[in-house]
């Protein structure tokens, strides 16, 4: 009995140095902080009127936070929220419908084309933060980690990435016991999203998606499409992550597996990250009204990062931000002074 | 004769209406006839009635009970657990969901050795299959989790607890707070660490601070709303005297004078409600509550952040049933918080309620005049037939075609035009050219038209012939028979119509997503500024609130069970609504038949 127990002990023990750099559940996780450099945000006099944002469903939740966030500081300002994809914002902001267009991906150059055809400058971007895509399995896969290349051929038709063989089942991606010859069951986003539009460039190098693909009408129905079905995977944004779902480590190609961390993302070992912008009608050089100018200072500012973590994604490198607030006339030491009084 | 052929008037009576009235006798004698065979009987048919009755019912009452045993329960208070896991991880909070798995090979080999020679025992004991809990951990900032799994086998023999004192803390924003009792503080001195006496202090202390909360939320919302609403008005007065009499005319300096007195005069007043609301909130953050979480690290909560606390294992069912309905009350009262996944739903109840019965406004008297005409006045021929097909065909054009219409003719061809008319000097801001609450209403309207057009067709048919001839033989009018005799009869008819429309209406949300529905919307469509009834502005809906929850939500966790709620709510919206109109229709009834007799 007792030679059995301390064989088993030794053995484990033998298992557990094995396993060692598959870290399961890390006791202290480093958390997300703002970095120190972000300035409180400071009220300016003479702001009002109304916001109205239409574009990404992605940043449907930040965007409301800090329209939240916005008006405890200008309690007189209106603030609406519209969140049905990022294709839906370039439409709002040429037809000037909206005030702000949130999204989640670039604009493509034919919709950057029909809003200078109009206005005959290009819209202006405004990264506000940072996002990560995950590849999500459920919580019970044993799943260690995926090669750019595999995601490819799980989620794509035409593997551009370049495996020759169809992923089909568990199996296909190195699965054993049960799992091997489980059908994979995939999860995705609406062609809308600009999640999609990110996911098919960035994994699937332009690929077509495969038939089978689920396609979700929200992020966060992704997530709990993989937390519901024991076989699926799918891909959203980090901050809809929940206790049910991995996020599955990455692997560019001849690297070591990168975990969704966001110094990864700010280091670029982690290969799907992006910014989330906010796009705004505003005429280079000029001056930008009272109401978008702060605005966009309140999204810049430590609090705007703040709602950022709240709602699961990563503050902006404080360099970008700064850079952003300059080019659109917020000069961030005259800011500063101005607002101290 | 009437009453013989139409036993109940409300029901649309399928087939015989068609038929004129006296064809009743025939029906009645067809039915006699001598008859042998099992089908003639009607034994097999009266089974599969029944049977699709039963199943019919069957699905709503399990649809019901589902939504009713989730939605109700999901506000009861649990109890607060506390586990110290394998690896030091020490987790706090309420179980909210428990199953039975088969864990793979992989997470055994994470724990360490002595907890792995546990896990495998037990797991050798119950077969292979353990036992795992979710626990809602909250304390976002801290961990960036607001829930965990934990499996039996992972915790610490015997580390399962139920601390006394464990506060369950719900903030204003980021979401629910764990913790154990420490000290309280007011500015940044501590005043006690007894917990009785902190519960004591933060009961009294947090009432306090809901006043100030309210009246901080009274200020910004009507004092500063309104200096705003004159500076908007006093700008858009400039605007509009440019637009009409030129850039430099004297008209536009006198409006911009009177812009300028009246920012100079708002601002002081302005700067005023500022300061008032600066001292609210530096007392409401003055006080402070510090908690010690299940990992040992310290935190302060502000009072003015916390909504509600309890102490989880030390209420009995009296208190816990006081949280429970005061969580109901903040559901059903309060504004939705961090982007909609807390607080409650009251914008949304309001717009749904006020969309709904602006559509039947919209939709009774329309429906109602244009099945008057192909009824009463129209001769029939092959082109009222094709309008009637028609309409009926209107009745199955998905939701969504409504939405794309409405969008394209409503907002941005007549919303537009009324906008270049009546709003230029607020352009190029839309007011009536997007979605907004009365073009949902309208298209909503159309969707529930053909509903009205063919109730009251029905009912107007089934108003007896000899009552219009009696009518007619007095010396009536068509007129006058139509307005005394057949309306009224077929009112009920026509009230069974409204509620088909409502109950069709209020629970479609398809359309809505395009022509006004939004997330959040700043304010609700009807206030207290002039003209008090807003049509142009975005609204919330419970519909659309359901949806945003379900598949939107970065907290879905914590969101599900508000999606049951906001379910349940809706669902009991629709059917007060539908009790109204029934009421109403009772009361016509009961009218007419004392005005019969």
């Amino acid at each position: 009995m007792n030679t059995s127990l301390s064989i088993a002990l030794a053995f484990s023990a033998l298992s557990l140095f094995a396993s060692a750099p598959r870290a399961q559940e890390p006791a202290a996780r480093p958390t997300v902080r703002v970095d120190e450099r972000y300035a409180d945000y400071r009220p300016v006099q003479g702001v009002s009127g109304s916001i109205k944002s239409v574009g990404s469903d992605t940043l449907n939740n930040l965007m409301t936070l800090w329209g939240e966030g916005f008006k405890i500081q200008y309690p007189n300002v209106r603030i609406e929220v519209e969140g049905k994809g990022s294709s839906t914002a370039p439409p709002a902001l040429i037809e000037g419908t909206s005030t702000f267009g949130p999204m989640s991906r670039k604009m493509k150059a034919k919709e950057e084309d029909d809003f200078e055809k109009k206005y005959g400058y290009k819209p202006t971007a405004i990264p506000t933060s940072v996002d990560m895509l995950a590849v999500y399995v459920h919580k019970d896969n044993p799943l260690a980690s995926l090669t750019l290349v595999q995601v490819d051929a799980i989620f794509s038709k035409s593997r551009k990435a370049g495996q020759v063989n169809d992923v089909r089942t568990w199996g296909d991606v190195g699965l054993s016991g049960e799992w091997a010859d489980k059908p994979i069951s995939l999860y995705g986003r609406n062609s809308a999203s600009g999640t999609y539009g990110f996911f098919k460039e960035h994994a699937l190098l332009n690929g077509d998606f495969k038939d089978s693909v689920k396609e979700q009408p929200g992020s966060s129905a992704v997530v709990q499409g993989v937390a519901s079905d024991r076989y699926g995977i799918g891909y959203s944004g980090i901050g809809y992550k929940t206790a049910d779902v991995r996020a599955v480590p990455l692997a560019l190609a001849g690297k070591l597996p990168v975990d969704a961390e966001i110094d990864h993302a700010y280091d670029g070992t982690y290969p799907l990250w992006r910014f989330l912008y906010v796009y705004v009608n505003h005429k280079p050089g000029s001056q930008m009204d009272p109401l978008r100018r702060e605005f966009i200072a309140y999204l810049l500012s430590k609090q705007g990062q703040l709602d950022v973590i709240k709602d699961g994604y990563f503050p902006l490198p404080y360099p970008v931000a700064k850079k952003t607030l300059e080019s659109i006339g917020s000069n961030v030491s005259t800011r500063e002074a101005a607002t101290s009084r | 004769m009437s009453t013989a052929t139409a036993p109940s008037p409300q029901a649309p009576r399928s087939g015989a209406d068609a038929s004129p009235p006296r064809s009743g006798a025939g029906v009645r004698r067809s039915g006699a006839r001598r008859a042998t065979s099992l089908f003639a009987h009607g034994e097999p048919l009266v089974w599969l009635t029944a049977g699709s009755l039963v199943l019919a019912l069957a699905m709503i009452a399990g649809l019901l009970a589902l939504v009713v045993a989730q939605g109700a329960a999901s506000f009861w208070p649990q109890p607060v657990v506390r586990v110290e896991l394998d690896g030091g991880r020490v987790l706090m909070g309420e179980v909210t969901a428990s199953e039975d798995y088969r864990p793979e090979p992989s997470v055994l080999d994470a724990l360490s050795p002595e907890a792995r020679v546990r896990a495998r025992e037990a797991l050798d004991t119950s077969a292979g299959s353990a036992r795992r809990r979710m626990l809602r951990i909250g304390n976002y900032e801290l961990t960036n989790e607001h829930f965990a799994w934990f499996s039996d086998f992972q915790q610490v023999p015997g580390s399962e607890s139920l601390p006394e004192w464990a506060l369950v803390i719900e903030r204003r924003t980021w979401g629910r707070f764990y913790g154990l009792p420490k000290a309280w503080r007011v500015d940044g001195k501590v005043e006690t660490t007894d917990p009785a006496e902190i519960h004591e202090r933060l009961e009294r202390e947090r009432e306090l601070a809901e006043e100030r909360h309210e009246r901080i939320l009274v200020l910004e919302r009507d004092e500063i709303g309104e200096l705003n609403a004159l500076q908007e008005r006093a700008r858009l007065a400039v605007r509009k005297a440019e637009l009409e009499h030129g850039a430099r005319s004297p008209q536009r300096a006198a409006a911009e004078a009177e812009l300028a007195l009246v920012i100079a005069s708002s601002e002081a007043r302005f700067g005023e409600l500022q300061q008032q609301i600066r001292e609210l909130r530096d007392v409401n953050r003055s006080r402070e509550l510090v908690l010690v979480t299940a990992d040992g690290i310290e935190q302060a909560l502000e009072i003015g952040n916390i909504v509600r606390a309890y102490p989880a294992n030390r209420i009995g069912s009296v208190e816990a049933l006081g949280v429970y309905l005061s969580r109901w009350g903040e559901f059903l009262a309060d504004e939705p918080r961090e982007s909609n996944s807390e607080g409650g739903v009251l914008p949304a109840i309001f717009g749904t309620v006020v969309m709904t019965l602006l559509m039947s406004i919209a939709v009774v008297p329309f429906g109602v005049l244009a099945a008057l005409y192909l009824r009463e006045y129209a001769r029939s021929g092959p082109v009222i037939s094709i309008v009637r097909i028609a309409v009926n065909n209107l009745a199955g054009v998905p939701s969504i075609v409504f939405g794309v219409f409405g969008l394209g003719f409503f907002c941005y061809i007549v919303g537009a035009g009324i906008d270049d008319l009546l709003f230029a000097e607020r352009l190029p801001n839309p007011t009536f050219g997007k979605g907004g609450l009365l073009w949902s209403s309208l298209t909503l309207a159309l969707l529930t038209l053909p509903v009205v057009i063919v109730a009251t067709e029905e009912a107007l048919a089934a108003v007896p012939g000899s009552m219009r001839e009696g009518s007619y033989a007095c010396g009536a009018t068509k007129w006058q028979t139509i307005q005394r005799i057949v309306l009224p009869r077929a009112m009920p008819g026509i009230m069974t119509g409204m509620i088909l429309a409502i109950a069709r209406g209020a629970g479609e949300v398809a359309p809505l997503m395009l022509v006004g529905a939004v997330k959040l919307a700043p304010e609700l469509p009807i206030d207290g500024n002039f003209p008090f009834l807003h049509p142009e502005r975005s609204f919330m809906h419970l519909g659309f609130h359901i949806y945003d929850l379900g598949f939107q939500s970065q907290n879905s966790e914590a969101a599900k069970p508000m999606v049951y709620t906001t379910t349940l709510l809706l669902i009991g919206l629709i059917v007060a609504l539908n009790l109204a109109a029934i009421f109403v229709r009772a009361r016509l009834r009961r009218r007419f038949l004392a005005g019969a007799i």
